[in-house]
């Protein structure tokens, strides 16, 4: 009887040290998550004049890539993996491109599946 | 410093659909230069740099020949562009700009060089489709006074996306004050832009070429 129980704890910790031990390999080998942002913008009619957005999103050091969509009236960003701009930064930087920002919101989809979504030229 | 919606007011730019010109401020950041050659009465280029979205700074050269009597202007010029308002709409955008400078001018009708003074203004309104501009550009000096006034409506074939060659028709109606051109002078032109670079060509209705090149960086 104390033979089986202490077999039972014995096999319970290495199941304990087995969980944790995946879970910390799964928490060094997974990714931190990329943000993909998309901003709905007004005022994009004229393409000679988003450039002024892509340089301005581009400029900032957690920003890898830029789409801009006059069609869809869109505007969205990826950053670098763990990194995220904040919606303040964002309105002012449209704003001081000249534009009015309707809306933010952040998308589990990566920029590259917005870009084929809404059908932008990489 | 933000520029709000108005639907009435870029409404009412709409129906007096009256035309113009590049907008003087591409962005913020932004350099843009930019050359015109307008049918033998005039020639101008120009480079401004916009450290806001709404200044630009930066000077430019015109050269005007009189239609009628032959004489000549040159001006040379510094100048601030202002973006008064902007109307950033659903699927439309208006503005109105203004600017003003100083500058020398020099003439075969006087001697030396006179000081020139700048003012000039321009309301746009732009769809993806539709354009309608109108620019009005006066210099004056104690020898003479001579205003631009250009008209333009753009029509766009097909809606270009950014990175798209974007094209449009556009009908252009440009007057001269200040004995440079009698009447009206009608010009159609095909305006292609892509990237930051612009080109722009036509003919007037004498057969005289239009052409404008703009590049923003």
């Amino acid at each position: 009887m104390m033979f089986a129980y202490e077999l039972e704890k014995i096999m319970y910790e290495k199941c304990r040290f087995a969980f944790f031990a995946l879970a910390a390999t799964f928490a060094v080998l997974a990714p931190a998550a990329a943000a993909t942002i998309e901003m709905d913008v007004n005022g994009l009619v004229c393409a000679f004049c988003a450039q002024g957005i892509e340089k301005k999103l581009r400029a900032f050091p957690a920003t890898t890539d830029v789409v801009v969509s006059l069609e869809k009236k869109l505007v969205a960003l990826s950053t670098k993996e763990g990194t995220d701009i904040d919606d303040e930064e964002l309105r002012k930087a449209l704003t001081d491109a000249g534009y009015a920002v309707k809306t933010i919101h952040r998308e589990s989809e990566s920029l590259d599946d917005v870009r084929q979504r809404i059908g932008a030229k990489p | 410093m933000l520029k709000q919606p108005a639907g009435v007011l870029a409404g009412v730019l709409l129906a007096f659909a009256q035309g113009g010109e590049a907008k003087p401020i591409a962005f913020a950041n932004g350099t843009t230069v930019m050359a015109e050659y307008g049918a033998g009465t005039m020639e101008e280029t120009q480079a401004f740099y916009a450290p806001y979205y709404w200044l630009s700074l930066g000077g430019g050269w015109l050269r005007t020949e009189s239609d009628i009597d032959g004489r000549t202007r040159e001006i040379r010029y510094l100048r601030a562009n202002y973006l008064v308002q902007r109307w950033n709409l659903d699927d439309a955008q208006a503005n109105v700009f203004a600017w003003g400078g100083l500058g020398s001018a020099s003439s075969n009708a006087f001697r030396g060089n006179l000081l020139d003074r700048n003012v000039g203004l321009q309301v746009d309104y732009e769809t993806r489709r539709i354009y309608a501009a109108l620019m009005s550009d006066l210099h004056e000096s104690s020898a003479y006074s001579q205003r631009i006034d250009t008209l333009q409506l753009g029509f766009a074939p097909y809606p270009h996306d950014y990175k798209d060659l974007a094209t449009w028709f556009v009908l252009q109606a440009r007057s001269y004050t200040g004995g440079l051109y009698r009447g009206v002078e009608w010009a159609a032109l095909v305006r292609l832009f892509k990237g930051g670079a612009w080109v722009e060509a036509g003919v007037t209705a004498q057969g005289k070429p239009q052409l404008m090149m703009m590049f923003n960086f």
